[in-house]
């Protein structure tokens, strides 16, 4: 609604302005030769109100466009020349029409006065468009309100016209003068008040000291050409005296106005390149806080740290350099391919010149011997250091190209902005990490509650048979399983195993194993078989790297016997009369091999189960386990811990064990799970169908052989 | 955990890689790299001296089984070489000698590849 109703209000100005410009016509034609007082009045009153509703006109539409400071200045001069050459010509122009046209001298006369009025309406437009660039011009940048000096001095303008055009007879005529003198004093005044010329660049400057000359001398020529007895004056002073004197006023003033830029711009220009750094340390002021804002991303981040090191230093080129574990990982190259990076990055790091870098350096290229390797042609190069906690993390590296330098501005611009960069990519790491930390702790938690899911949640009661479990878990999780299953009414299944790998990849591994013997364990009986099909199934779902160590067995309560095999696990051990043996049936770990491989490799062994048998599973958590001095705990000390305890019941047995592994290993971090399970054979009316066996100790065994630990 | 790292040297055909520390979950995948290199350079003839290793976790025995099908699909083979007691024992218990030839001395393994020849 408001733009339309402006739209409505400008084209309204427009309509007065034709309207005024046709009266003025009228009067013209009409009143031809007349030469009163009012009518003269008349012509003054509506020639100086058609040029004020033409400026007003013109302010609207330039508000518009809103041009820069050099296009106005830019658009004055094609003015003044377009001025220039229109009156150098006037007279020639006019003596060439008509002399043509005077077969009739009334019609000519009209023709005449015709052309007169078109020539002045052009100058109406001209003056115009000049008021409202200069009052462009003059209110660009101002500080402070100081419109009330620009009306003043329109206000002077138009009494010193006004007065001046009908001074002739009046007694008014001692007024026109002091209007005058003020007028020029309020121009001197106002184009003294010139504030945009800080503002611009130093290029710019230069060009503008440049046009501030010619428009000047544009101004003065035009101003001496107007003077004289030329044609276009008659002109003018025949269509409207108050307007000739205003535009003279207004060329005037313009003629000030650029005399006083001209003298501005050339003091400014010294200053020039400071203003232009002042304005890039500012700017740069706000990348700063861009930097803050972007911590959460260090891609973006390390982007807009390049971005802003080219600007700060005026480089061709920047980019970063990362260093972990010793390697040197380039990021974020801005303007220079990533093997011209990598050979500067070179020829600055391998040297060791830049490995106690305090703050930002100048080096040169001109002495490497790889330089024409480059592409382009980089020479001249700052790099800082990026640091955080007095270590250098790495280097944020400008460059800049064909023989052009940096100079210490530059550098203790980037010194500066490294600092920050430093600061903000330190943050950002930091972030990163603690949410890496977290997600990792988040996933460990879900993975210790698997685990917690699947072990089982107590140990299985039998009359014969006493079971005792230890199980600690690591921080990271270890993969460590085992479990009971109901194999049949009097067999007792039983599995230790552990998965590679940690967290919650491992943890999933478990699940799927739990599954496999829980239900192959109802399918078969035989230890050796449940485990080739386990295999079978592992080597076919688990990643190659991933594999499982496992031993499994089953007690038959029924006939004492407990038969075992193992792929890949630890072995069992039997304390029986205060000795332990070691059982390390041959067997590959789930999921290493084909089925074939890993059934021709699988031994099952059987033993005849005594009263106070004792057979302990475990995993290498508990062996692993380390001291203050990096020592396994070690199997001696294992075994002599089980022999000197055997008497004891299984879950004191399993205790002892525990408490002597954590109290050793208390001052290292376990890192892999511990698992111990011990069972306890107590058949006190046991009929020994099966005798002993003699020279081995009672132990019956099948496919293989009895080794011991030491 | 402590340092772990690695160094290859090239012996006609053989590549060996030289193993030294701890090989575990957080530095498996330094030698994961080295063995992508080898395979992506068709170089499959591949001896890994453990001489100088001092530990290795179930993580660091995957990185052998990743590799191990493509290498031997490609006519070549991981021989391993020079590992001390302890280490052996790791691999023994899970019946990698079942899996792998295992040698006293890197040269032995070498010997090995250029017999085949």
């Amino acid at each position: 609604m408001s733009y339309i109703n402006l739209k409505d209000y400008s084209d309204l100005k427009l309509w007065m302005f034709v309207g005024a410009i046709a009266i003025l016509l009228i009067l013209r034609i009409l009143f031809h030769s007349a030469d009163s007082f009012y009518f003269l009045l008349a012509n003054e009153i509506i020639a100086i109100l058609s040029f004020l509703i033409l400026s007003t006109y013109l302010i609207g539409k330039i508000r518009q466009i809103k041009p820069s400071s050099i296009s106005l200045v830019v658009n004055i001069g094609i003015i003044n020349a377009f001025v220039f050459f229109v009156i150098a010509f006037s007279d020639y122009l006019f003596n060439l029409v008509f002399e043509e046209i005077t077969i009739n001298p009334n019609r000519s006369e009209f023709f005449k006065e015709l052309a007169h009025f078109s020539y002045a309406l052009i100058f109406l437009l001209i003056g115009g468009y000049l008021l409202i660039i200069l009052r462009e011009l003059y209110f660009l940048k101002q500080q402070r309100n100081v419109k009330i000096y620009y009306v003043l001095m329109l206000v002077f303008f138009l009494l010193a016209s006004v007065s001046k055009s009908i001074n002739k007879d009046s007694s008014l005529s001692y007024l026109s003068d002091p209007f005058f003198v003020v007028a020029v004093l309020l121009m001197i005044f106002n184009s003294a008040r010139i504030s945009w010329i800080a503002f611009i660049e130093k290029k710019e400057k230069i060009s503008l000291l440049i046009l501030s000359v010619i428009i000047l001398t544009l101004f003065i020529l035009n101003l001496v050409n107007s003077n004289d007895q030329r044609l276009h004056n008659t002109i003018l002073m025949g269509f409207s005296q108050s307007f000739n004197h205003f535009f003279y006023l207004l060329q005037l003033y313009g003629a000030v106005y650029f005399g006083f830029l001209f003298f501005t711009t050339l003091f400014h220009i010294p200053t020039a390149e400071a203003y232009d750094r002042k304005a890039k340390e500012v700017s740069s002021l706000q990348y700063f806080s861009k930097l803050i804002t972007q911590v959460l991303d260090i891609k973006e981040l390390s982007d807009t740290i390049t971005d802003i090191a080219i600007k700060v230093s005026s480089a061709d080129a920047a980019w970063i350099v990362l260093k972990e574990n010793g390697e040197t990982t380039i990021l974020a190259n801005k303007n220079i391919a990533f093997v011209d990076a990598d050979i500067i990055n070179r020829y600055l790091l391998d040297s060791g010149m830049c490995n106690d870098l305090k703050e930002s350096m100048i080096c040169n290229l001109d002495k490497y011997k790889l330089k024409y390797q480059l592409s382009e042609k980089f020479g001249s190069i700052t790099i800082s250091p990026l640091r955080s906690y007095n270590q250098i993390k790495g280097y944020l590296i400008a460059a800049r190209k064909n023989e052009l330098i940096f100079y210490e501005e530059d550098k203790t611009a980037l010194n500066t902005f490294s600092d920050y960069a430093s600061v903000a990519m330190e943050n950002s790491l930091l972030l990163e990490q603690s949410i890496e930390k977290e997600r990792l702790e988040k996933e460990l938690d879900v993975a210790r509650e698997i685990q917690r899911k699947i072990l089982p949640a107590s140990n299985p009661v039998f009359e014969n048979l006493s079971v005792s479990s230890v199980f600690i878990p690591a921080f990271e999780v270890g993969g460590d399983y085992y479990d009971f299953f109901e194999v049949s009414e009097n067999k007792l299944g039983f599995i230790i195993a552990d998965v590679s790998g940690k967290g919650i990849s491992a943890a999933f591994i478990m699940a799927e194993i739990k599954g496999i013997f829980e239900s192959l364990s109802k399918l078969m009986d035989s230890p050796k078989e449940i485990l080739v099909k386990a295999n079978q199934i592992l080597k076919r779902t688990l990643d190659k790297q991933n594999f499982v160590s496992a031993l499994f067995g089953i007690i038959d309560q029924d006939t004492d016997t407990l038969s075992f095999a193992r792929a890949g696990h630890c072995p069992a051990l039997l304390i029986r009369d205060g000795k332990i043996k070691s059982f390390k049936p041959s067997g590959i770990g789930l999921g290493l091999t084909n089925s074939y491989h890993f059934k021709e490799n699988l031994e099952e062994y059987k033993i005849i189960l005594k009263n106070n048998d004792t057979v302990v599973l475990y995993t290498d958590g508990i062996t692993e386990s380390k001291n203050n001095n990096l020592e396994d705990f070690g199997d001696d000390r294992f075994v002599q811990l089980l022999v000197s305890n055997s008497d004891e019941r299984a879950d004191a047995i399993a205790q002892k064990v525990i408490s002597k592994v954590t109290s050793f290993s208390s001052n290292h971090s376990q890192y892999d799970d511990i698992t111990l399970v011990i069972l306890k054979w107590n058949k006190k009316n046991n009929i020994v169908n099966h005798g002993e066996v003699p020279g081995n100790d009672g132990m019956e065994i099948k496919n293989g052989r009895i080794q011991h630990l030491n | 955990m402590a340092e772990f790292n690695t160094s290859i040297k090239e012996k006609g055909d053989i590549s060996i890689i030289n193993l030294k520390g701890y090989l575990d979950a957080h530095t498996a995948p330094i030698l994961e790299n080295n063995f992508v290199d080898l395979i992506s350079k068709d170089r499959y003839q591949i001896v890994v001296d453990f001489k100088e290793l001092a530990y290795i976790s179930s993580a660091g025995l995957g990185v052998f089984m990743a590799f191990i099908e493509k290498i031997r699909e490609n006519k070549g083979d991981i021989k391993l070489a020079g590992m001390n007691e302890k280490v052996y024992n790791i691999f023994d218990l899970l019946g990698f000698p079942l899996l792998y030839e295992i040698f006293k001395s890197e040269d032995e393994a070498i010997k090995k590849y250029q017999e085949i020849k």
